[in-house]
């Protein structure tokens, strides 16, 4: 936006219309000395308060433009990140695997200076057909349009505000090669919804969301797949494609950023899961609690989830004996802690820990005896590994992660990640 | 007689009147330094030898043209004020830096912001961090100067930039182009 | 119904189309029993005089609409098609063989069949519908009837009423017993009857309730049974989709010895299970299930050194095809059964409430 043009033309019309007045007003009076020598003090005053306006606009004229607009104001803007992956078992080593995990790409594009569209498209492991394990999906198409400077409107496909990682999945946002269990098997990252948001960034720090959006449907659950007992929110989310929407959901977020390097916050969300489609309604919830320190080189992090399904002893009864029913709940939480060891440059090399634990089928309804699922164990995982960024948006990453449970599933990761 | 400039009051009103822009240059400087009653703005184009010093302290210069605005009281200088541009993730941050007398930071403001996240950098607590670093300050974001979760690109490009400014006003002050 | 379903409706009752005259698609295919067999044959008597043997019992054909024609999936499975080896491509195709097949309906020709046709109490129906000239065109009206017969399957909800206790159970409207819900854990439970591996008992992901068949193929090695006159000559196999008629599988040897997975909607009104009618009844067939590997004596003749012919109907090369992967077939002589006799019977209880027509 080039002030110039907005200054000059009513610049120049104003001065012109300005000095004729004054012409004007000194030939419209009659001729007396004293009171012409009054009139010309007054013309000189006011031409020096001319003179001083005109100097504060260009001035301004000058400060208007940014010293250095060596960038210009981008309209389309193309993002990007992937993760290449490779993990090995330790005690299976012949399940070794190396996978494009991802290859997103999106784009940003602004409208006016209110509203832009933000988008994200994903491929997942490579190669993507009937006959092949990849998925092509699009991960987010929404419109940002802000009221003013603290609030905001969000509607389309959003990334729902939960957790630490469903907002920021990038393999540079997070630490070690895959994304953490809690946030992938409790929080389904990365998890989004249709619908429409406001979002409220105040003075104090707090960011305040909330919307309405679609949710989970419960007729996906396949009780003879193991899908449901890895995520079962996971298992269950329609992401815009077809999606049931009898069922409406709402959700909250409040996130605190007010002390630079700490964020503190939690999110709410619920809705029906049942879409009209089953014996009985039921309707899924889940919350989160988190909090993230980076005091100097130091970066910690905690979290915890919950969820929960209603009603599930009506929705199982069809399903007694097959191996994975509906929960009634299901929990997790980690602390991690990270530290910049080694900074040279724009690379730096950060080893890290994190201890989680979660259960994806903590407790299920009773069906009666011998037919109520008992509850699962809970898993506990120790990654131990650093994160290495050559530069940034490029990393790469190493780490090796126990299970208390399932041992079998021991094993070192490998991972390149980008994103820009 | 009194002359009144309607249209110029409406001509003197912010350049940008959108939502996402905070503060105007001249409200950022006005904020920065009270006192004054003049802001001089200086061109400072930068030689190929600047450009080096600039890049051996571990700065890119990126561009040559700069402009620098002079504080100024009665015709003496009180400091310098610096607005600037980096791109966060995919939007122009527009900011501006004051620098005192001594060459340290006195403030830095966030004039527009339009990424979906990390406004918070527009709080005083993110920028009061600045306050007093010099152009021999480490000036890391992540480790001296704390990041936004969430955010940590536009933070650590607009601390990027701050330490530019810093540097090139002080190569400035150095060379004699600035009072 | 559309008019061709009402003709198909006709003429699925019209005894008179048959080489004996007294033989319809109802004689095998009863509305009273599930569209299945009414008796308890092995294989259904047909020919001019009602006095021949057929080669396979009598499948129940309500559920089949969702079936399509043969084809492997995109693993490989074989999947669909009609009849026990799939050979037929839709339901009108199945239709129209039984009139043919002279231990059926054993009408001469197609010819045959419409002559009779033009006799019959709806002929004018037919041509008001089809056309005056139908019965001078004797191939375009055969293909008309077998249309009438495949439209009234589909229109008829005779032939999908849903309407069992576990249809009532899945709407929300009738309670399992303790019993009936035991057995259908036990048939869910991968690691007990794992029958849902086969026979599907979940409501679909639209809402569709399940038709207890995946339209696939096993190899079970069912005894082979002397009630069939044809299995006197030793050397004579019924070897399922590898020898169908049209000899499309003949090279897929892997394929010998395996049959179409049915629908075990109304099963418990059967008295006649599996290809060749071995078991009369649903304890039996589910006794064998889980006793065919643990105790084969129980099921197979013994060769005269003592051993046990198990897999007897199938010749020695095919003896491999059998399924001894899967629950409940993964045991071994002297292992546990995966279901007890009381877990046989919690199981029967359950497919009881498969059956159609259930009054609360």
């Amino acid at each position: 936006m080039n002030p110039r043009h907005l200054l000059a033309m009513p610049l120049k019309a104003v001065l012109a219309a300005g000095l004729t007045c004054l012409a004007g007003a000194v030939f419209a009076q009659s001729a007396d000395p004293d009171e012409m020598a009054r009139r010309v003090d007054e013309l000189a005053s006011e031409l020096a308060t001319v003179k001083k306006q005109l100097s504060e606009l260009e001035q301004q004229k000058a400060n208007a433009m940014p010293a250095s607009s060596a960038a210009e104001e981008p309209t389309t803007v193309f993002t990007s990140y992937g993760e290449i992956n490779y993990n090995r078992p330790t005690h299976e080593p012949e399940n070794a695997q190396a996978d494009l995990r991802r290859f997103v790409f999106g784009f940003q594009h602004r409208f006016d200076a209110q509203t832009k569209l933000v988008t994200e498209i994903e491929f997942e492991h490579a190669v993507t057909s009937a006959e092949d394990p990849g998925e092509a999906e699009i991960e987010q198409a929404m419109i940002e349009h802000s009221l003013n400077p603290t609030w905001a409107v969000r509607a389309g496909l959003f990334l729902m505000p939960v957790g630490l990682l469903n907002e920021n999945h990038e393999p540079t946002a997070y630490y070690g090669v895959e994304r953490n269990f809690v946030e992938t098997a409790i929080i389904p990252t990365t998890w989004r919804e249709g619908g429409v948001q406001v979002v409220g960034t105040f003075e104090n720090g707090v960011t305040f969301q909330t919307g309405v959006t679609t949710g989970f449907d419960l007729a996906k659950w396949d009780a003879t797949s193991p899908e449901g007992a890895l995520s079962p929110l996971g298992s269950i989310h329609q992401e815009l494609a077809l999606a049931r929407a009898y069922d409406l959901s709402i959700f909250g977020a409040l996130n605190w950023r007010g002390i630079p390097g700490l964020l503190v916050g939690g999110s709410l969300f619920t809705g029906g899961a049942t879409q009209g489609q089953a014996v009985v309604s039921a309707s899924v919830t889940l919350w989160d609690l988190h909090a993230r320190w980076t005091p100097g080189r130091w970066d910690f992090a905690a979290l915890y989830s919950s969820g929960s399904i209603s009603n599930t002893a009506a929705l199982n009864m069809p399903l007694v004996g097959n191996p994975t029913l509906i929960p009634e709940s299901f929990d997790g939480g980690y602390v991690q802690a990270a530290y910049k060891l080694w900074m040279h440059g724009s690379q730096v090399l950060s080893p890290f820990v994190r201890l989680e634990q979660f259960n994806t089928g903590r407790r299920y309804a009773d069906l009666g005896p011998g037919l109520t699922p008992a509850a699962r164990p809970t898993e506990q995982v120790a990654t131990v590994g650093m994160n290495y960024q050559i530069t940034p948006g490029v990393v790469v990453k190493a780490d090796v992660q126990h299970f208390r449970e399932d041992q079998d599933a021991d094993r070192v990761d490998l991972g390149l990640g980008w994103s820009f | 007689m009194r002359i009144v400039f309607v249209a110029t009051a409406a001509v003197l009103a912010p350049v940008a009147a959108f939502a996402v822009d905070y503060l105007s240059a001249e409200q950022a400087f006005k904020l920065m330094f009270p006192d004054a009653d003049h802001f001089e703005p200086r061109e400072f184009p930068l030689n190929a030898a600047q450009m080096q010093e600039l890049e051996a302290q571990g700065v890119r210069a990126r561009s040559v043209h700069w402009t620098v605005s002079v504080a100024q009281r009665a015709g003496a200088p009180l400091g310098y004020v610096v607005v600037d541009n980096v791109i966060g993730k995919s939007e122009l941050i527009t900011y501006a830096v004051g620098i005192g007398l001594d060459g340290a930071i006195k403030q830095v403001e966030v004039l527009s912001y339009r990424e979906s996240h990390g406004q918070e950098i527009r709080l005083p607590a993110w920028r009061r961090q600045f306050v007093g670093k010099t152009a021999a300050s480490s000036l890391h974001s992540g480790d001296d100067i704390a990041n936004i979760s969430g955010a940590t690109l536009s933070c650590s490009h607009v601390t990027e930039g701050v330490k530019r400014i810093v540097a090139v006003v002080a190569l400035a002050r150095r060379s004699g182009g600035l009072p | 119904m559309s008019a061709q379903a009402e003709l198909g409706k006709q003429i699925f009752r019209d005894v008179s189309l048959s080489g004996s005259g007294n033989q319809s698609c109802a004689s095998c295919h009863d509305p009273n029993n599930g569209h299945a067999a009414p008796n308890s044959l092995a294989v259904q008597l047909g020919g001019p005089s009602l006095n021949l043997q057929g080669t396979r019992s009598s499948p129940s054909i309500r559920y089949l609409a969702s079936n399509t024609a043969f084809h492997f999936d995109t693993e490989g499975t074989p999947t669909g098609g009609f009849f026990w080896d799939g050979r037929a491509a839709s339901l009108q195709d199945q239709a129209g063989r039984p009139f043919l097949n002279p231990v059926e309906m054993a009408n001469a020709s197609v010819a045959d069949v419409i002559a009779k046709l033009s006799h019959a109490s709806y002929a004018a129906q037919f041509q008001q519908v089809f056309g005056a000239d139908i019965f001078s065109r004797p191939d375009d009206a055969f293909a008309r009837l077998t249309l009438a017969l495949q439209q009234f399957q589909l229109e008829d909800a005779d032939f999908h009423p849903f309407s069992s206790k576990y249809d009532a159970f899945l709407r929300g409207a009738a309670k399992l017993s303790d019993q009936e819900l035991r057995g259908l854990a036990l048939f869910n439970n991968p690691n007990k009857g794992n029958c849902a591996a086969c026979h599907p008992s979940a409501k679909g992901v639209d809402g569709s309730h399940p038709l207890f068949t995946d339209f696939t193929y096993d190899t079970l090695g069912v005894p082979r049974n002397p009630e069939i006159g044809a299995n006197a000559d030793p050397a004579h196999f019924d070897l399922g989709l590898c020898a169908r008629q049209g000899g499309d599988l003949v090279a897929r040897t892997d394929l010998c010895g395996a049959f179409k997975v049915p629908s075990l909607r109304n099963v418990a009104m059967r008295h006649a299970l599996f290809h060749n009618g071995r078991f009369k009844s649903l304890k039996d067939a589910l006794t064998f299930y889980v006793q065919r590997d643990t105790n084969p004596e129980k099921w197979y003749p013994l060769n005269t050194d003592g051993s046990v012919n198990k897999f007897d109907d199938l010749p020695a090369a095919y003896r491999a095809n059998v399924n001894t992967s899967e629950v409940p077939y993964n045991r071994h002589p002297g292992d546990a059964p995966a279901l007890s006799d009381a877990e046989i019977d919690d199981v029967i209880a359950f497919l009881s409430t498969l059956n159609d027509g259930y009054m609360p």
